[in-house]
């Protein structure tokens, strides 16, 4: 597989920085002006978290699926075990928040692990619908074991991250005098996390362990000969991306307060799936902008509708966000993140140069047609050239 | 004994519209080893097609063989505009493409038709020589009964199976797709048409599954939603039996659509029962595929050093 060349770790870094940096300025967008689509407040915010949640999950995904080329359909099942868990501990048993996400994010991990041995024996698309079994079991499961789930209605969690960040909080507003609600210091939680984890995943895939997954990737007999033990970095591959799931899950819990079993459904999976090969599979910057583009781009028909002209119905949003994805598919086959590389390299007089060879044959291509005509008996004055 | 065979019998027929699909999804892969997520919607899709045409007055007979050549020409259709642009695209692209047609078709449908359930006509009954063909009721085999929708579900999966046969084993046509299967490569020097086979092969597994969606449609009503659930059991049935063999997407479907019901009736209710049957379905598949990594079917993957 092709793949865009490689920038330095400092390049990935502030563009990865940046890319959250961008994140941040939304939930503080309800300063802008009336009628601006991002001046919503309180959804923006809750958005901007989910975005940072998304990202953690793709993060972990792609290190499986773009980095170690196993793919998995069943991510969703990993989130619902670090989102249940963090709910369970922090409604029935009291613990803080923090504490919560972490232990989610073990047990998660754990599970991926030992999911991930009987994964060896199984390859690419087998491996995928083995997995999108998980995720179909998962909503069953923790509908049917109600003593430990709360069955079907689901579990409500009051968020207490303003409380249990309550020194900063006191600090913000004495020397800045700013107050942050609840949700703000939600978002700022997952942020931090994602930022954490996205600082991890760079570190992972830079490492000897990150080269030993893209050797596997690559050719797995290669690699054994190369001394690297397949079967134990692909179930590595698997715990490492289900810790990610996991924390992923119990930032969930705390940017949504409530997790259901439909929560976590089928379709959260392959949306992750999505997530990753829309913003660019083998690709951390990909996983942070695909992140961001599947939860916006869904909104985008809503926001085309204060187009004059463009009369999209609301009812095809979906529809919409399909023929998206099709698009990005065929005019960006390595995703936002290829898209991103190859705009970055593109230099003012490149676009110049090659708008006017575009020109230029499109103008001999015209001539050209205009001569064939010529042949048959109009539009005869061009033909001398 | 009646509420087992009664069970194996309603499984064979559930079973049969998840082989049916299955093998849509397996004449897809085989040639061009992508999973085709938009399978179900497109054989939704072409259910309503068929729903609006039998509400216009037209004979069951009349809609059944339109919807087939409306299929086939929206798979080709979908081959050649939407597909053939990313065909030289890593796996995971194109089906990427195929969960934007998923979207895409159930949508339009929603949009189209509404989401209000529908019913769904089920074949006219035909009398041959005093015997009773398709219809509505059900027909006393001594120890149980089998409804005649059942039956017709049976017979057709059966039949387009024999029939698929006689056409990959006995047409040249049928000949040139399984070379491109094989092969593209070597096909393409040997003067076949790949793209075109590929295209082909679209239509094919569109029709295949408009049948599917034509036949289950009775069951359940017809509604967008519809062949979500059968489209994993589809996926789920074609890499039990194999992701490249048509026969084996037949036998996991009905494997998987027996195996649903007797887990569903013979489990403990306390921790299993019929709310667990999926779980417990797709766990003996996981079983199934451990054992034999590439399904029942399935070709063994070789490993070229």
């Amino acid at each position: 597989m092709r793949r865009p060349g490689r920038l330095p770790t400092s390049k990935i870094v502030v563009f990865a920085v940046l890319a959250f940096f961008l994140l941040w300025w939304v939930p503080f967008s309800h300063v802008l002006p009336e009628g601006v689509p991002f001046s919503l407040g309180t959804y923006r915010t809750y958005q901007a978290s989910m975005i940072a949640m998304w990202a953690i999950v793709a993060l972990g995904l792609n290190i499986l699926t773009g980095y170690n080329g196993q793919i998995s359909l069943g991510h969703g099942a990993f989130v619902a075990i670090g989102g249940y868990t963090a709910a369970i501990l922090m409604v029935d048993y009291g613990w803080p928040f923090p504490v919560t996400i972490i232990v989610g994010g073990a047990i998660a991990g754990t599970l991926g692990f030992l999911i991930g041995i009987p994964a060896l024996r199984l390859t690419g698309p087998y491996l995928a619908i083995a997995t999108l079994g998980l995720a179909l079991a998962t909503p069953q499961i923790l509908k049917k074991y109600d003593g430990l789930t709360h069955g079907t209605q689901g579990i409500n969690v009051r968020s207490e991250v303003s409380d249990q960040v309550g020194v900063l909080a006191d600090f913000m507003d004495d020397v800045f005098g700013i107050h942050f609600n609840n949700d703000q210091w939600v978002y700022f939680v997952a942020l931090f996390i994602a930022l954490l984890m996205t600082v991890l995943a760079l570190n992972i895939v830079r490492s000897r362990i990150g080269r030993a997954f893209v050797a596997i990737r690559d050719s797995e007999i290669a690699a054994q000969a190369m001394g690297i033990s397949v079967p134990r970095y692909k179930t590595m591959a698997f715990a490492i991306s289900a810790f990610y799931a996991g924390i992923a899950g119990g930032t969930y819990t705390q940017v949504v307060g409530y997790v259901s079993p439909e929560s976590f459904n089928f379709l959260l999976s392959i949306n992750f799936l999505t997530t990753i090969v829309v913003g660019g599979l083998a690709s951390i910057l990909g996983s942070v902008l695909g992140a961001g583009g599947l939860i916006v781009v869904p909104e985008l028909p809503g926001l085309v509708g204060f187009l004059p002209g463009a009369d999209l119905p609301a009812e095809l949003s979906w529809a919409f966000y399909g023929a998206a994805l099709i698009l990005v598919m065929i005019f960006a086959p390595y995703g936002l993140a290829g898209l991103f590389h190859r705009l970055i390299r593109i230099r003012p007089a490149m676009v110049v140069e090659r708008l006017s060879a575009a020109y230029s044959r499109s103008v001999e291509a015209l001539r050209d047609i205009r001569a064939s005509r010529g042949q048959t008996g109009d539009g005869p004055e061009d033909r001398s050239s | 004994m009646d509420e087992f065979l009664q069970q194996m019998v309603t499984g064979l027929a559930t079973g049969s519209v998840y082989g049916l699909l299955a093998l849509a999804i397996v004449l897809i892969y085989r040639s061009t080893t992508v999973l085709n997520f938009a399978q179900g919607e497109l054989a939704m899709l072409t259910t309503f097609i068929g729903w609006s045409i039998w509400e216009w007055g037209g004979h069951y007979w009349l809609m059944f063989p339109l919807v087939l050549l409306i299929a086939a020409g929206l798979g080709a259709f979908i081959e050649r505009v939407i597909i053939r642009p990313v065909e030289g695209a890593p796996t995971l692209n194109i089906i990427i493409v195929t969960l934007g047609l998923f979207a895409i078709f159930n949508n339009v449908a929603t949009w189209r038709w509404g989401g209000i359930p529908k019913g769904f006509p089920a074949p006219p009954e035909i009398q041959v020589t005093g015997v009773k063909f398709f219809g509505e009721g059900a027909l006393d085999i001594g120890p149980t009964v089998v409804s005649y929708h059942d039956l017709t579900i049976i017979v057709f999966a059966v039949g387009i199976m024999a029939a698929l046969y006689l056409f990959f084993q006995y047409t040249p046509v049928g000949l040139a797709m399984r070379a491109t299967a094989q092969n593209p490569i070597a096909s393409r020097l040997m003067g076949i048409r790949v793209g075109r086979m590929l295209t082909v092969g679209w239509s094919l597994s569109a029709a295949v599954g408009a049948v599917a969606g034509i036949l289950i449609a009775h069951l359940i009503l017809l509604q967008p939603p519809m062949m979500m659930g059968v489209l994993l059991y589809a996926f789920a049935a074609a890499v039990l039996g194999g992701l490249d063999s048509p026969v084996g997407a037949i036998v996991g479907g009905l494997i998987i659509g027996v195996s649903e019901n007797l887990v569903g009736t013979y489990t403990p209710q306390e921790w299993l029962g019929p709310d667990m049957k999926l779980t417990v379905t797709l766990l003996i598949i996981v079983v199934v595929l451990l054992i034999r990594p590439t399904g029942i079917f399935g070709k063994r993957a070789l490993r070229r050093v």
